[in-house]
């Protein structure tokens, strides 16, 4: 993966097999994203609650928020699926944009899978630590480009 | 990364079927330090009138450049600010990143539920 400028846009060219894994890895975040509240032990970091020590503020919040995150996480994503259609992606500095929070709910769902909890936590070194990684990877290089602008 | 076709086929419904890649115990995220209430109470002396805030704690998975970037992008810090209240997550695991009234600051707690922060409010004489 190569991630560089061309004047205001943001370029991204994959190597083989990384824009599959990521459109893979898109839905079924779609997937865990559309399922049931709670069904997906991910929801507590994607949807955490609102408020530590009120449950009843905390389901009011939920109840008032949750489906238009679910619609708007879920759009983001379909939206990025839709640029991965090509191994060179170009993006403008507000595309850009919306990759980085999908990026990072990436990261949320599959650091829960791997058991990832703490700061000190360390990467496994699996085929699902190395993508882990590797969207990190590629979230801080557009990160570093956008903030050039 | 090299071993992406591989890696391609083993991630396959990885993400919707939880125990292909080990599954974990329910219960988190998990506050792992111990903070004071110094900003809080700060806060409280110079605005006695606004009682709620905005919280942003400190995860293990989201990038120090990412935290910045929205506390910039969405709040419209400037770039020294951002990096503060960012530091300040990281270190002393929350930051108070808004004060005012109630439904502002859940707004603004579901802007960062939105990019994927650790955001919650609280009566601020009650955090």
């Amino acid at each position: 993966m190569r991630v560089s400028r061309s004047g205001p846009e943001i370029v991204l060219e994959f190597a083989d097999g990384e824009s599959g894994v990521l459109r893979s890895l898109v839905d079924q975040y779609l997937e865990v994203v559309g399922t049931d509240a709670g069904a997906d032990p991910s929801h507590a970091r994607l949807f955490p609650a609102a408020y530590r020590d009120d449950d009843a503020a905390a389901e009011e919040f939920t109840r008032y928020t949750r489906a238009g995150l679910v619609d708007r996480k879920a759009a983001n994503a379909a939206q990025v699926s839709l640029a991965l259609d090509e191994e060179r992606v170009r993006l403008d500095p507000d595309a850009a944009a919306r990759w980085l929070p999908l990026l990072t709910d990436l990261r949320l769902v599959i650091a829960d899978r791997l058991g990832i909890r703490l700061d000190d936590d360390e990467i496994p070194d699996t085929a699902a630590g190395e993508v882990y990684a590797w969207l990190g990877h590629l979230q801080e290089s557009m990160i570093l480009l956008l903030e050039e602008t | 990364m090299q071993r992406m076709a591989v890696v391609a086929q083993l991630v396959e419904r990885w993400l919707v079927v939880p125990d292909v890649a080990g599954s974990s115990p329910v219960g988190r995220p998990i506050l792992n330090s111990t903070q004071s209430d110094a900003d809080l109470e700060t806060f409280l002396e110079v605005a006695p009138d606004v009682p709620w805030v905005t919280l942003v704690w400190n995860d293990p998975v989201n990038l120090m450049s990412y935290v910045s970037y929205v506390f910039r992008t969405y709040f419209g810090f400037p770039k020294d600010e951002a990096e503060r209240l960012m530091l300040q997550v990281h270190h002393d695991g929350r930051s108070v990143v808004a004060i005012g009234p109630r439904e502002e600051m859940e707004r603004h707690t579901e802007a960062m539920h939105e990019f994927g922060l650790w955001a919650t409010v609280a009566k601020a004489s009650d955090s």
